[in-house]
C-alpha cells in the first residue's frame, strides 16, 4: 500500500516533506468542486470501509456493494460536512456498519433456499464449507458471533483502532467496547478451538 | 488456552495483512460515483451555506461588528443624542408645514395643465 502521509519533495538538493491535507480538507477541496480531493480520499478511505465490511459480510461482492454506497454517501454530503465534529473515517465506518446490517437482515428470510444442491460428483456441501473455512478460519469463526460482538472485534484487532473510537463509531462507551471485545475473543477462541476437530486438522 | 489465544493472534494478523487489498475495479466506480455528483453539483446554481455567507463578510467577528452596529443605528435613530438633530422630530415637523390645501388645486386642474 502506497504511504500517503509523506510526499518528500526536493528543493535546491534538500527534501522536505509536505504536510499532507487532512480528510477533512479533502472532503471540503471536493465540495468546491474539486475533482481530485476524490481520488486521494478513495485511496485512504475506501480500502478502511472495504476491509470492514468484507470481514462483517463474508463475501466480496457484497463488500464491494457495500463501499460503493458509503462513499457515494461520503460524495452527497461532503456540502454539509461540519469540520471537526467527528473525524471522517468514524463516520464512514458507521455508515458502512450500518450497511452491512441492513444488508444481511434483507438477506436473512432466504439465506438457506440460496444454499445450491450439490451435483452428483461434486463437492459435498461439507467438503466445500470446509475449505472455505480453512481458507479462513477466522472468517468463519467471525460469522458465528453477534453482530455487535464482530462489530468490535473487527474494528480493535483487525482495523486496530483505538477503544475511544471504536465507541464514537457504535454509539456505546469504552467499557462496553471493552466488554463486547473481551467477549468476542472469547468466543472465537472457544470456536476455532471446538472446530480444530471438525475442519480435519490433525491433533499436535 | 495460552495456544489457542496465539492462534488467535495469528489469525488476527493475518487478516491486517490482507485487509489492504483494494480491488482496483471498486476504485474506479468510486471515483466515477465521485465525478458524477461533482459534475451534478457544479451544474446546479451554488447554493452558499450559512457558513460560507458569514465567512463573506469576515466571518463570526465580522457578523458580531455588523449586528452591534446595526443594533446602535436603531438606538441612534430612537433616541438621538443631543448634540444631533432628531431625525424622527424632523420628519414629523416636515410633513406638518405641508398639508393638502397648500397645493392649491381645484377641480381645473387638469385643464390648465393642458
Amino acid at each position: 500500500m502506497e504511504d500517503l502521509t509523506s510526499h518528500p519533495n526536493t528543493v535546491h538538493g534538500r527534501s522536505y516533506a509536505v504536510p499532507e491535507p487532512s480528510d477533512e480538507a479533502l472532503l471540503g477541496q471536493f465540495a468546491d468542486g474539486d475533482g481530485a480531493a476524490a481520488r486521494v480520499l478513495t485511496e485512504r478511505l475506501g480500502p478502511r470501509s472495504y476491509s470492514v465490511a468484507l470481514r462483517m459480510l463474508g463475501n466480496q461482492a457484497e463488500a464491494e456493494d457495500v463501499t460503493q454506497e458509503a462513499m457515494m454517501r461520503l460524495w452527497k454530503m461532503a456540502p454539509k460536512w461540519v469540520p471537526g465534529q467527528a473525524q471522517l473515517s468514524t463516520w464512514l465506518y458507521r455508515v458502512t456498519l450500518n450497511l452491512c446490517v441492513d444488508l444481511r437482515r434483507k438477506k436473512r428470510p432466504d439465506a438457506l433456499e440460496n444454499v445450491a444442491e450439490p451435483a452428483d460428483g461434486a463437492a459435498s456441501v461439507v467438503d466445500q464449507m470446509q475449505d472455505a473455512a480453512r481458507k479462513d478460519a477466522l472468517q468463519a469463526a467471525l460469522e458465528q458471533l453477534p453482530d455487535r460482538q464482530r462489530q468490535a472485534v473487527v474494528l480493535r484487532h483487525i482495523e486496530e483502532l483505538p477503544n475511544p473510537e471504536i465507541a464514537g463509531i457504535m454509539d456505546i462507551s469504552v467499557e462496553a467496547v471493552e466488554s463486547l471485545t473481551a467477549r468476542g475473543k472469547r468466543s472465537l477462541t472457544a470456536i476455532l478451538a471446538g472446530r480444530r476437530d471438525e475442519l480435519g486438522y490433525e491433533h499436535g | 488456552m495460552a495456544d489457542q489465544d496465539n492462534q488467535l493472534d495469528q489469525l488476527f494478523a493475518q487478516a491486517r495483512e490482507a485487509r489492504d487489498v483494494f480491488p482496483d475495479d471498486l476504485a474506479v466506480r468510486i471515483e466515477t460515483d465521485a465525478e458524477a455528483v461533482r459534475l451534478a453539483r457544479s451544474a446546479k446554481t451554488p447554493r452558499r451555506t450559512w457558513r460560507q455567507r458569514i465567512d463573506a463578510i469576515g466571518g463570526w467577528s465580522g457578523l458580531g461588528g455588523l449586528v452591534a452596529a446595526s443594533a446602535a443605528g436603531v438606538w441612534i435613530g430612537f433616541s438621538a443624542p443631543t448634540f444631533l438633530p432628531d431625525p424622527v422630530e424632523y420628519f414629523v415637523s416636515q410633513e406638518a408645514t405641508y398639508l393638502m390645501a397648500d397645493l392649491n388645486l381645484d377641480e381645473n386642474y387638469l385643464e390648465d395643465a393642458e
